[in-house]
């Protein structure tokens, strides 16, 4: 499984040659044989591409993350201090007795 | 966005004509801070630009009078160096500036000077009721690092017109006119005669009570474009875009501005990966929390500040 030097994007990697061993028990000529090396090239090919799915995701969750954490709750935090003192506003404005203002 | 090549502040174009109900040509009068860009594009400026900072700052000011008063500013943080690698590099620096106004409604006089050496100086006065005069100078340690420049601004019925004059053989002159209640266009042109650089730029502002859209082409190869939507009282949402067709380079930024009784928030995200917000918090009469972050996902350089700024 050579690791090519690419940046980014998901590329498999080159096949190894299948070694068929022909001396040897049956078990070994089971697990020689083509389709059960098929098979283990599709296994690790599936936990490579996993692990890049996996970190090209954790990246785009880092910045999505990040920027919601700068951009937004800020906004948040404000809009939520200015509702407060809205509802404070109304709350002494009819304590007081007079009529409440109209709101923007 | 001045389109002059050496960055000395204003190529500006000064007039922003607005639609009153009655009249149809009325002159709009400038903000008395003068703001080191094309005023075209003011709108868009002030929610898309503020002023990022990294570390600790803090300003006091004091007025001893009604007119004058005077200023103390710490700043301490890393300051970055242009260098010629990719690498940002970044020094921990430290200054205090000690600063005077005057301000006069006919004359305003600024100087700040800086523990590094650094020395600005501006003047704004007004020389007849249509004539004025702006004049700023930047002094520094170093040799040939220092510049000035003087304009002399005319304000017409509905047109106005600047010239400037700087160092280094700076020469720059700009018109604007406006066509409709609602639209103005302007040209301009300047020549610098050290750099042996000369160019022409043209810009169009239509405005309306709830937005604002600009346009500017110069021949150093800049195009802008801007909008702001004013979108409540309280928010308005500005968006821009600049391209270089010398140097192919684009970048478009987005950005919200949302003003409420205790604070203004101003937050942006750019094409280049970039993203920033800037917060000033009223935490009591006179004393105002700053907070900026700017974060970099391309270049992974991630600065955030934060100051107390106190007085008026």
């Amino acid at each position: 499984m050579a690791s090519q030097p690419r940046r980014g994007g998901v590329s498999l990697p080159e096949r190894r040659a299948a070694k068929s061993d022909s001396n040897g028990s049956i078990i070994s000529k089971l697990s020689g044989s083509p389709i059960v090396s098929r098979g283990r090239q599709a296994a690790s090919d599936a936990v490579l591409v996993t692990r890049k799915l996996l970190k090209s995701t954790g990246k785009a969750a880092w910045i999505a993350g990040t920027t919601f954490l700068i951009l937004v709750v800020p906004l948040i935090i404000e809009m939520d201090r200015e509702q407060q003192m809205n509802e404070l506003e109304l709350q002494q404005a009819s304590l007081l007795g007079t009529p409440p203002q109209p709101q923007k | 966005m001045a389109t002059a090549l050496n960055v000395p502040p204003a190529t500006t174009t000064t007039t922003l004509p607005q639609m009153k109900k009655e009249e149809e040509k009325v002159d709009y009068l400038n903000l008395p801070c003068p703001i080191p860009y094309e005023e075209i594009h003011r709108e868009a400026l002030m929610s898309l630009k503020p002023e990022l900072f990294e570390g600790m700052r803090f300003d006091f000011t004091k007025g001893l009078n009604q007119k004058f008063s005077l200023s103390h500013s710490v700043f301490m943080g890393p300051m970055e160096i242009p260098s010629q690698s990719s690498e940002t590099i970044k020094i921990p620096t430290a200054h205090y500036e000690f600063g005077a106004n005057f301000i006069d409604p006919k004359l305003m006089l600024f100087g700040r000077i800086l523990t590094d050496g650094r020395l600005n100086a501006r003047v704004k006065g007004d020389l007849t009721e249509n004539l004025s005069l702006k004049a700023n100078a930047q002094l520094t340690n170093e040799p040939h690092m220092s510049h000035g420049m003087v304009s002399f601004d005319y304000k017409g019925k509905d047109y106005r017109t600047q010239f400037q004059l700087g160092n280094g053989a700076l020469f720059g002159a700009n018109y604007i006119q406006s066509v409709t209640p609602h639209l103005s266009f302007g040209g301009e042109v300047f020549w610098a005669g050290q750099h042996r650089k000369s160019g022409i730029g043209y810009a169009a502002r239509y405005n309306t009570d709830k937005m604002v859209a600009t346009g500017q082409v110069a021949s150093t190869g800049l195009v802008a474009l801007s909008y702001v939507q004013k979108v409540s009282e309280k928010v308005s949402l500005a968006s821009d875009l600049m391209y270089n067709y010398m140097s192919k380079d684009v970048t478009a930024s987005f950005g919200y501005d949302y003003i409420l009784r205790q604070c203004r928030l101003r937050g942006k995200i750019d094409s280049n990966g970039c993203v920033a917000a800037f917060l000033e918090e009223r935490l009591n009469m006179g004393l105002n929390f700053i907070l900026s972050s700017e974060l970099d996902h391309r270049k992974k350089d991630y600065k955030f500040g934060f100051g107390l700024t106190v007085g008026e």
